[in-house]
């Protein structure tokens, strides 16, 4: 080998190291490109999104912010109405308190008027208690008087009793006898007159009242002499009672009497009486019936 | 002649083997150059060239 290819070996050899050893110092310091892509991609996508975020934000906020103001705007517009409402209200008010200041100018003036007609009404009181008072003491000598007055009348109430059980027994044969004497009157067709009073003064002994003739007349509608009874054509409406006496004719003559048994309103029933012997004599239908002959 | 005198005349030479081992570690330094770097290139590019 010669001199020339040993020295070639050696310098190669020395040169290869050097560079070897440049090589491998570059590499390992060599800067990774691609990871600081990788980390600008990501930090670009990353911003991306985050604009995109905040445009949709800034899209959302925008929305929300017209939202609140056509709603800003709604409430204004109702308190424009609010507040104009509320100024005619005010008005209102002015005028009910102008009103009312009307008013209580005429009820002070009213109430000043009150008060001196009180103070008129408190003397007047006074005056009416004063008043009072004697009127009370007046009322119990009043009240004393009224006992005994009470007191004696009641002793004259018991006369006036008295009086009036003696007046209800006068009263009541007073009634009897005139119930006598009405049907002794009846038999023999006649009835008393009016009643006048007859007082207790002393004056001249007075005629009784003077009887008068009853005057009924009718006719015979019926008969049964078997039973010897017949019926009238006159009753109670007439003025027909029991126990009246009628006399039965034919033109001139007598034929009987009919004492009245049962009475009713438009015809009665009597008794025949005094039946006379004979056949002309003896009482037929339509013979004429009267009180008085 | 003396050993001295031998010794004085011979040239002092290297082996040729001792050239074989230097290129030889060459070739390695080389090699293992060559080896990192594409190494390098994979790691960081995922591909060797």
């Amino acid at each position: 080998m010669s001199t020339l290819t040993k020295v070639l070996i050696v310098l190669l050899t020395l040169t290869s190291i050097l560079l070897c050893g440049i090589v491998v110092t570059y590499v390992a310091n060599a800067v990774d490109y691609k990871d600081k892509y990788d980390a600008l991609s990501s930090n670009y996508q990353a911003a991306q999104r985050r604009a995109d975020n905040a445009d949709n934000q800034f899209n959302k906020l925008k929305s929300e912010t017209d939202q609140a103001k056509l709603d800003l705007n709604n409430q204004s517009a109702a308190l424009k109405e609010r507040i104009s409402s509320l100024q005619a209200d005010l008005k209102q008010a002015q005028i009910d308190r102008d009103d009312a200041r009307r008013k209580e100018d005429g009820w002070e003036a009213l109430v000043k008027d009150h008060s001196k007609r009180l103070e008129v009404n408190n003397q007047l009181t006074a005056s009416a208690q004063a008043e009072l008072k004697q009127i009370r003491a007046e009322l119990t000598k009043e009240k004393a008087e009224h006992v005994q007055t009470t007191d004696a009348l009641m002793d004259k109430m018991a006369i006036i009793d008295d009086l009036d059980a003696k007046l209800k027994r006068l009263l009541e044969e007073k009634t009897e006898l005139q119930s006598q004497l009405d049907q002794m009157l009846r038999q023999y067709g006649k009835i008393t007159g009016p009643l006048e009073p007859v007082t207790a003064v002393a004056e001249p002994v007075r005629v009784a009242p003077p009887a008068k003739d009853i005057d009924l007349e009718g006719l015979i509608t019926d008969l049964d002499l078997k039973e010897r009874l017949a019926e009238i054509s006159i009753g109670e409406a007439a003025g027909v009672k029991e126990g009246m006496r009628f006399h039965a004719t034919r033109g001139e003559v007598y034929i009987c009497d009919v004492v009245i048994l049962d009475v009713l309103p438009e015809k009665a029933t009597g008794w025949l009486e005094l039946l006379q012997e004979g056949a002309e004599k003896q009482p037929k239908v339509n013979d004429k019936v009267r009180t008085n002959l | 002649m003396s050993p001295a005198l031998q010794s004085r005349g011979k040239k002092i030479s290297v082996p040729d083997n001792l050239y074989t081992v230097i290129l030889a570690v060459a070739f390695v330094a080389v090699l293992a150059t060559a080896a990192f770097v594409a190494y390098q290139c994979y790691a960081q590019y995922e591909t060797l060239f």
